[in-house]
């Protein structure tokens, strides 16, 4: 979809479609996150992705709840109405590295949680239902208090030094 | 009793992959296996085969049959499987080291001889697995390496001309960066009666960080795409810059399947081997 197209659902069984693949899609690509942390031996920052990818796991299960007893339609995976190439909340990976510091990651995070906030308030904007609208509302408050959360978290962060590279990639200066 | 479907994590094997965070391999694991679900696919009616480097780890990490082979040999070993079974459905898949470099001719023959294939190419225009040498697909002037430190000095490979030239009935491309139409591409080329090509720009982070540019480089392909042309094909892929994603050719040829004897059977086959 592109940037200039406008994000309109207009149904509660559609918006809770992508609601849930935001997050299960935000819980797995911080458990990739911690996993590769780890295999990379970055302990601290795994457990960091571990612990958000936890939180997205419980909002994930929250969605499902709310959709519980409802027809869904399917969605094939091209087809949501994100404005950007994946999921909101599972997006710019390249900006990973593997000595990464937590207040790095706490970025990572914050970027990914803000897109996804910024998705909600899209739908709630331009949808035509009021049921759709007050859902996205919802989910817009709920991202909202994740975004202060990570953010009085990232305050209470000491800012870290990167970590020198013993192995680094074998190229020219 | 009715299985519920498969989700894409459900063709995940829970091995940890060992790849950079950050790595574009990632993006091409995830696309693939949410094609895979999209399909439906059977798990036990799919192999992926790979050759050796980086991306060629991909099938440890799918939850299907899988063979990671030797390196360049993905699409000899991927061959011989779809000869003897011609059921399975085959993914191959590797890096452009592993598929045009010591496996070129394997590439070439692949593409004319047109089994009922998928190829992936995850082209990071580099040797990620061995630190980062030129590969076939590395321009000329890339000078960051210690191997080729004034770059090659030698024209880069057009994969998507060399399989349009060499006969293949299917060629796409895609890019990590943009996984849901990498998803779309992805699952065309698995529905694709005879070979089918993805070039798959898939960045590596550690000795490409240029290639983070990507995203700001790479674009959907302007022209009227997919065509049955060959001319018009070549025209628009000698044209473009190498960056334009989608699917460029898709043409229907006879597919190339052995007869299967059924009537082998080990006995037999080792007989066939004593001189
Ligand atoms: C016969 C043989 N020659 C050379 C090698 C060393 N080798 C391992 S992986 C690789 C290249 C990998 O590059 P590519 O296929 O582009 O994959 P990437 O690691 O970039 O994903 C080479 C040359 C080998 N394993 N076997
Ligand atoms: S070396 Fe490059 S290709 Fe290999 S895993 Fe790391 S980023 Fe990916």
């Amino acid at each position: 979809m592109s940037e200039a197209e406008t994000v309109t659902i207009e149904s509660v069984e559609e918006f809770l479609v992508h609601a849930m693949e935001l997050e299960e899609a935000s819980y797995e690509h911080y458990e990739e996150l911690a996993d590769t942390m780890e295999v990379h031996n970055n302990l601290e920052v795994a457990e960091l992705f571990r612990k958000l990818a936890n939180y997205s796991r419980l909002h994930a299960e929250e969605v499902h709840q709310r959709a519980a007893n409802l027809a869904l339609p399917t969605i094939t995976p091209w087809d949501f109405k994100w404005k950007c190439p994946s999921a909101p909340e599972a997006f710019c990976m390249d900006d990973a590295d593997y000595l990464m510091s937590s207040t790095k990651a706490m970025e990572i995070a914050l970027f990914n949680e803000i897109r996804g906030r910024d998705f909600y308030q899209q739908v709630a904007d331009n949808s035509s239902s009021e049921a759709v609208k007050k859902l996205a509302l919802e989910m817009v408050e709920e991202e909202n208090w994740h975004v202060e959360m990570l953010r009085e978290w990232q305050a209470s962060m000491q800012e870290e030094q990167p970590q020198e590279d013993l192995d680094p990639p074998n190229m020219p200066e | 009793m009715t299985v519920p479907a498969l989700k894409a994590k459900d063709y995940k094997s829970g091995i940890k992959a060992v790849w950079c965070p950050g790595c574009g391999h990632f993006a091409v694991l995830s696309a693939l296996t949410k094609a895979m679900a999209h399909l439906g696919l059977v798990k036990e009616e799919v192999a992926v085969v790979s050759g050796i480097g980086c991306s060629s780890r991909l099938p440890a990490y799918i939850d299907t049959y899988g063979f990671h082979g030797i390196h360049g040999r993905a699409l000899a070993a991927a061959s011989g499987l779809k000869a003897a079974r011609p059921d399975l459905t085959v993914i191959v898949a590797g890096g452009d080291g592993d598929g045009f470099s010591i496996g070129g001719n394997h590439f070439l023959h692949a593409c004319r001889r047109n089994m009922n294939m998928a190829y992936i190419v995850m082209d990071n225009e580099v040797y990620g697995m061995t630190k980062g040498q030129a590969s076939p697909t590395t321009l000329p002037d890339w000078s960051n390496s210690k191997m080729t430190p004034h770059g090659t000095g030698i024209p880069s490979f057009n994969p998507a001309a060399i399989a349009l030239a060499a006969g293949a009935g299917f060629i796409a491309r895609g890019f990590s960066g943009e996984p849901s139409e990498l998803t779309r591409i992805l699952v065309e080329a698995i529905e694709h009666s005879g070979f089918a090509f993805v070039q798959v720009l898939s960045g590596c982070v550690t000795y490409r960080p240029d290639q983070k540019l990507w995203k700001e480089e790479v674009h959907p392909s302007e022209s009227d795409l997919p065509t049955d042309d060959p001319v018009k094909a070549a025209q628009i892929i000698q044209a473009g810059d190498g960056k334009a994603t989608g699917v460029i050719y898709a043409k229907q040829f006879p597919v190339w399947q052995p007869e299967n004897r059924m009537d082998s059977n080990l006995n037999t086959i080792e007989k066939e081997f004593l001189l």
